[in-house]
């Protein structure tokens, strides 16, 4: 058959924000294709040299709508450890708090979206629901659904009183029901994993050569979780379980995540369990002295670098942020060939595409 | 098959669907919505003004005494910055929704007019 | 003549046909709204719709045959609407004629492979792809299908629906005989309208709308109507060929329960759009042709013994 190709993006139903593939088939199989990058670039980065620290934590907010909080918790953090302040150990559990909510929903978000991909609009719409949930928490504690706003550099802006603590055990509980129920559909589907099972399945040593982190490493067999290795505070006070699987194919990055979930909301109690009482913010100082830091966290998709410089002045000197997509992106034609046309939908969301974090 | 159990089980239940325009809507306490100053309190000192990361809000200063507060709401973010950055505790997040406009150029809210006397 | 011109336009064929698929589409999408949480839309919704659709502007990409895609669609209604006719409406017959099951079958194809053509004469990469896998799909389920149908009319040795409909009169409701050859007819039915879960030529995620990508306005408009009627007409030979005991009633039993029935179809071909996920194309040719179309010689295999 001849060969064509097919445009995906940056308009098409099967993505969420603008990138662009054209992919080259043979009848329905998949020879390859190309990406392209670029169509939500904001300048973030350079922005971020003009404005001054308060306001970047709200400028860092917005980079992503997904994993907004674990963006400013990382930047926060980096400017706390220039400037040598300790932030109370309530408000680093609170970040804590908000950090694994925010995985739920981004966790029950691919979810819902790998179901509708292979037609299972029920399921995407259940887990859309119980996703509310998540969100609801977050508004009540701080306000915003998607842009938190929680975090100031020194500490966060609100505290949990007893009713919202006891409320946050209660839709907890709520929602660890709703994703045991979700396992226990999303096992037991034929079609879910007769479709799923064996498509593009990547090795460890692939994962490594590019880097990959997040849950697509652990599906593949690569242990990294920042949380563990290098865990910034208070994940060093907490234990839970990273999860793995050995196969590396879209069944197994989809179990991944899925017990991730479950995981994520046992931790959720730990940390309501341990939390302090005290102060959650402490004062800071507008101007942060000269140096250089480089911080690392886990965001739902994966490991989050920032590299900070600072020249001693309001603004800073150079703000560098590594987001865990755009290295799964690399891999999205690698996967792309010996699949079906129908197996696309499945490779582009396994990775669980942000592109307005892989832009900036 | 237990998608057959779920799907049931949300036929019989009751939609989960907000109908917002026609039905209640439930805005949480802490929600930041319109921004409201309190007049006794804002002395004009244009502290929030400079936190700002969106540039929603304007001094315009003649002199202590002689000062506009303007907010522009089609920019502002609801970030919660200004009511942050606030010593005197004036400006702050109402928990009303804030309604749309067809022209965001020509939307400005003037928080605060004192003239001189 | 006048007689002849009620039933074209009024009963049992043009305005009966569009308010039944109208209903059957409001019904459809409430009930599938419902098994996912949602409220679901209006009763007046799917006509707003095609209302709406009809008073779009027309487009068609540089280089498509415009007068194909014009025709194609009114070609299908019109057979969809012819075979509307031939098929009994809870007893009532007007045409009736031995073979007119043979009849409705060849129609009720005709708008597959209209959709083909509208696939590759509307010049778009997605379309020519989704007329393809539709040729494919028609023949992974079209032989299960029409195998599973020829069931009934061995069992009461006629090819016409009315006599299939008397003769289960006498024997009892043909699907107690039957259950497996109407399992697989629905399947094929699904297969036919090509709706969820075997909505493979017009997947959205993977070939954006099919076949029907680049039609607009009326034409689309059009589509829609084919569609609903072709799944009301479906369900209705179904429930004549299967369920179809209530010929020789009282008319108004006849009537109350050939609604029921339809209802329960209904009910069940959104349950299933509900509950299942879009299958690969080449496994959906695999269960075509490995289960599916065993499962109907077996079928038949077991009429056939019991017609000894």
């Amino acid at each position: 058959m001849n060969k064509i190709s097919i445009p995906i993006g940056p308009q098409h139903p099967l993505l969420k924000e603008p990138l662009t593939m054209n992919i080259d088939i043979s009848g329905e199989r998949v020879l390859g294709g190309t990406l392209r990058l670029g169509y939500v670039h904001r300048g973030i980065e350079r922005l971020a040299q003009q404005k001054t620290y308060v306001q970047n934590v709200h400028l860092i907010e917005r980079i992503c709508g997904i994993c907004s909080h674990v963006h400013t918790t990382t930047f926060c953090h980096a400017v706390e450890t220039l400037l040598g302040i300790d932030v109370p150990i309530r408000a680093q559990y609170i970040r804590a708090l908000m950090c694994e909510l925010e995985r739920v929903h981004s966790h029950l978000l691919w979810l819902g979206i790998i179901a509708k991909h292979v037609g299972l609009d029920t399921i995407f719409m259940h887990t859309w629901h119980d996703r509310e949930l998540a969100l609801d928490i977050m508004e009540e504690v701080s306000g915003g659904r998607v842009s938190h706003a929680a975090n100031q550099i020194g500490g966060v802006r609100f505290d949990l009183s007893q009713e919202q603590e006891a409320m946050i055990r209660k839709t907890v509980n709520d929602l660890s029901d709703k994703a045991n129920t979700l396992m226990d559909v999303i096992e037991n589907e034929p079609v879910l994993q007769a479709r799923t099972k064996g498509v593009a399945p990547l090795s460890a040593e692939t994962i490594k050569n590019y880097c990959v982190v997040g849950p697509v490493a652990r599906a593949s067999g690569v242990d990294v979780d920042m949380r563990r290795d290098h865990p910034p505070p208070p994940y060093d006070r907490l234990t839970f379980n990273v999860i793995t699987r050995q196969d590396g194919d879209a069944w197994a990055r989809t179990v991944v995540r899925a017990e991730e979930t479950r995981e994520t909301l046992k931790l959720c109690h730990t940390i309501l369990d341990e939390m302090p009482d005290g102060p959650v913010s402490v004062r800071a100082p507008r101007k942060v002295p000269e140096g250089e830091v480089v911080v690392r966290s886990e965001a739902p998709r994966g490991e989050l670098l920032y590299y900070l410089r600072s020249d001693g002045s309001e603004n800073p000197a150079r703000l560098k942020v590594r987001t865990p997509t755009l290295p799964a992106l690399n891999l999205i034609p690698k996967q792309l060939s010996a699949i079906h046309v129908a197996d696309i939908p499945v490779v582009m969301a396994g990775v669980d595409l942000c592109i307005a974090c892989a832009d900036r | 098959m237990s998608i057959l159990k779920a799907v049931i089980n949300a036929f019989r239940k009751t939609p989960d669907t907000v109908k917002y325009p026609y039905g209640p809507l439930v805005i949480p306490k802490g929600f930041r919505g319109a921004i409201v100053i309190d007049t006794e309190k804002c002395s004009g000192c244009g502290l929030c003004v400079r936190d700002c990361p969106a540039a929603g809000l304007e001094l315009i200063k003649e002199s202590r005494q002689d000062y506009q507060l303007i907010h522009y709401p089609a920019r502002c973010a609801y970030c919660g910055q200004c009511e942050d950055s606030c010593a005197r505790g004036a400006i702050s997040h109402s928990n009303d929704l804030v309604e749309p406009t067809y022209d965001s150029d020509e939307w400005v809210v003037v928080l605060k007019h004192q003239s001189g006397d | 003549m006048i007689s002849g011109l009620f039933y074209l336009l009024l009963f049992p064929g043009l305005l009966f046909q569009v308010i039944c698929s109208l209903f059957f589409e409001w019904l459809d999408r409430k009930l599938l709204a419902r098994f996912q949480r949602r409220v679901g839309p209006p009763w007046f919704q799917p006509l707003a719709d095609l209302i709406k659709l009809f008073s779009k502007e027309d487009l068609l990409p540089e280089g498509a045959n415009d007068l194909v895609a014009t025709l194609l669609p009114l070609i299908s209604l019109s057979a969809v609407l012819t075979a509307g006719l031939y098929i009994p409406i809870a007893g009532f017959t007007p045409f009736s004629f031995e073979g007119d099951l043979i009849v409705i079958l060849f129609l009720m194809s005709v708008p597959t492979l209209a959709y083909y053509l509208a696939g590759v004469v509307s010049v778009g990469v997605y379309s020519i792809l989704g007329g393809s896998r539709s040729l494919l799909q028609f023949f992974s389920y079209e032989v299960p299908l029409l195998i599973a149908l020829s069931g009934p009319a061995i069992m009461s040795g006629s090819w016409s629906v009315e006599q299939i409909m008397i003769s289960q009169g006498s024997m009892g409701p043909f699907i107690l005989f039957q259950p497996v050859g109407f399992v697989l007819a629905v399947v094929g039915l699904i297969g036919k309208l090509k709706r969820d879960p075997l909505d493979i030529p017009k997947a959205k995620s993977e070939v954006v709308g099919g076949p029907l990508t680049e039609f607009t306005g009326a034409k689309m408009g059009l589509w829609h109507l084919v569609m609903n009627i072709q799944a009301v007409l479906g369900i209705f030979l179904l429930t004549n060929l299967y369920l179809g005991w209530t010929k020789t009633f009282n008319p108004l039993v006849a009537v109350v329960v050939f609604i029921i029935e339809f209802l329960v179809l209904v009910v069940i071909l959104s349950g299933a759009s509900a509950i299942y996920a879009r299958l690969r194309i080449d496994q959906l040719a695999g269960l075509g042709w490995r289960i599916l179309v065993p499962l109907s010689l077996l079928q038949i295999g077991f009429v056939i013994l019991m017609g000894i």
